[in-house]
């Protein structure tokens, strides 16, 4: 995975106000932590942060200049590992990002995306039960993804996590009987129909309130 | 249709309905979801409904997940009553749904008629709704 270079500022106030100012402003509220340092706290340029995140994945190593860090007596110069991106439910913007401290040589455990490649024999259906699978890998080695192969994949098939390829160096941290993806018949039209009757019959509620009892004794 | 099988309490306060959803705002299940944009009370007629719409139009071949269960019930007062005599009794149950909520997820092969089941589905609901993706749109 590449290496990007960003240029960042440091953050002097806090709290929801702050944060929606610098929103307003393009910018997007970082914290940046780890290796039991003092937590910093970052504003991020957005729409230079997006486009890195969309050509290089969320596991992007981030190399942040940090502008005005002199002043403070702070390491200018950071490697980061995006941790988690907070996204508006609706408006699809990034809220926040944290950042995590990383060393070069350092060994990090990181979500890597999966790919399904190929498609099914007919009449299967795939259900994809992991979305990513996590990983020990060198920091600066982070694989963008891996793929799957379910090409001509017969009903009732699964794949573990186990057994899927990783590239070298990499150590699988998800439990190895993990279910990855699996292919099951298509159900049948009749089959689709059926589900309509089979849940909500039979509704048992609570005793029926006496009649008028509360009211009666208040009055 | 789907009811609760048993509750602590027949009636209930009507439900908050302000905030945006605070989970289920993903697809995690299949592949296409229905996201709620505007906060309603979602009977479970309309759930009904909706999946017997995507249902009907898929006919088979996929799956669909339903991620909201209507568990508030929404009571009313008989016609021509006057004020007073305490609650009106159960009529409605219904899931008490906010922005950003993934309510519907499906699964099937074919994209075009994926979309056009999902749209099928919206007609049914009472809010505005839009189709999402497990990849998700790029921000």
């Amino acid at each position: 995975m590449s290496e990007v270079r960003l240029t960042v500022e440091q953050r002097t106030e806090f709290g929801k106000g702050a944060a929606r100012r610098a929103r307003r402003a393009g910018k997007i509220p970082a914290v940046l932590y780890g290796h039991g340092a003092d937590p910093r706290h970052l504003s991020l340029p957005a729409v230079e942060f997006a486009r890195v995140i969309r050509d290089n994945g969320q596991n992007a190593v981030l190399t942040l200049d940090v502008a005005g860090a002199e002043k403070k007596a702070e390491k200018a110069t950071e490697l980061a590992l995006t941790k988690t991106i907070t996204v508006h439910p609706l408006k699809n913007y990034i809220e926040h990002v944290d950042l995590l401290v990383v060393h070069r040589g350092e060994k990090v455990t990181v979500d890597v995306p999966l790919v399904l490649t190929g498609d099914p024999a007919p009449g299967g259906l795939v259900n994809q039960d992991l979305d990513a699978l996590q990983v020990e890998v060198d920091a600066l080695n982070i694989p963008e993804q891996f793929e799957v192969s379910i090409s001509g994949a017969e009903i009732g098939t699964q794949i573990l996590a186990s057994q899927v390829q990783l590239t070298a160096g990499a150590t699988l941290a998800t439990d190895p009987e993990h279910l990855v993806v699996s292919i099951y018949e298509a159900p049948s039209e009749a089959a689709m129909e059926a589900e309509v009757d089979t849940e909500g019959a039979g509704v048992v509620e609570d005793k029926p309130e006496t009649e008028g009892g509360e009211n009666a004794s208040a009055e | 249709m789907l009811i609760p099988r048993k509750v602590k309490h027949r009636k209930q306060h009507s439900p908050n309905r302000s905030g945006a959803a605070k989970g289920g705002t993903k697809v995690n299940f299949g592949e296409y979801g229905i996201q709620a944009l505007e906060h309603s009370y979602v009977t479970n007629r309309q759930i009904e409904s909706a999946r017997i719409a995507m249902t009907r139009h898929i006919k088979r071949g996929g799956k669909i997940w339903i991620n909201i269960f209507p568990d508030r019930p929404l009571t009313k007062k008989p016609a021509e009553t006057r004020m007073g005599s305490g609650k009106g009794s159960p009529e409605w149950w219904v899931a008490n749904v906010k922005p950003g909520r993934v309510m519907f997820e499906m699964s099937f092969p074919n994209e075009a008629v994926a979309r056009e089941a999902l749209r099928r589905a919206i007609h049914k609901l009472p809010m505005k709704c839009r189709i999402v993706t497990r990849e998700g749109s790029e921000f």
